[in-house]
């Protein structure tokens, strides 16, 4: 099992950021992938990152339509995860 | 709507709205994925909590066989899930448990853990964890 990192900067454009509905979609994804996967708001000051499978700790990062997120991977589908979360990120949850 | 998933939740408020409107948060954020039963008010319909229908709601998700998990809002409310808890029959008991959690979040945290599939261990852990999290960014 070999040990990946992944990561990706891109911007939140749905109307509502990262708020519940949408958190809670970015978190069940991120459920589906070994991968330890990590999110900061870069946006705000304080740097925190939220554990990718809290919505608690995702939904408190503050995310509003426009701030850039990091999104960071880590573990043998590493990759596989960022972009999945990117695309969803992308296609605006599905919306 | 995706399948249901083996672990059932119990939300317990003095208020019936109080815990309706936190069923309806919960079933939204899981899309429906997981049971969520609300139980709120007093016998009479005022504002309080009531052990028998607290019983009947965790009974009523006696099929779903990893657990239910039981949250509740305030004070009182501890008290009437821990007597409707000692009522369950022996084998239903063992996989119900009572979470130590903010009623909103910890809710939604739990919500959110059971629709992945987790055990009952796992989804109890996050709506715990839920204490500690600080709200503003």
């Amino acid at each position: 099992m070999s040990e990946q990192e992944a990561a990706a900067e891109l911007s939140v454009e749905h109307d509502h950021g990262l708020h519940l509905r949408p958190a809670a979609n970015f978190v069940r994804l991120a459920a589906r992938y070994r991968a330890d996967v990590r999110v900061a708001n870069l946006s705000r000051s304080g740097g925190r990152q939220a554990n990718g499978r809290s919505l608690l700790e995702v939904t408190a990062l503050g995310v509003d339509r426009g701030h850039t997120v990091r999104i960071t991977a880590r573990g043998e589908d590493a990759q596989e995860a960022v972009d999945a979360l990117q695309g969803l990120i992308r296609s605006n949850f599905g919306a | 709507m995706g399948p249901l998933v083996a672990i059932g939740l119990v939300l317990v408020s003095h208020s019936a709205r109080l815990a309706e409107g936190v069923r309806e948060v919960a079933e939204q954020v899981t899309q429906g994925t997981v049971r969520v039963i609300a139980v709120g008010g007093a016998e009479d319909g005022s504002l309080g909590t009531n052990a028998l229908a607290i019983l009947a709601a965790i009974e009523s998700l006696s099929d779903n066989d990893d657990g239910v998990l039981v949250l509740v809002d305030l004070g009182s409310a501890v008290l009437s899930a821990e007597t409707a808890l000692d009522q369950l029959d022996v084998e239903l008991r063992e996989r119900v448990r009572l979470a130590d959690a903010p009623f909103v979040e910890g809710a939604v945290a739990a919500a959110v853990e059971a629709s992945l599939d987790s055990g009952l261990d796992a989804v109890l852990a996050m709506a715990e964890a839920a204490r500690g999290q600080v709200k503003l960014a």
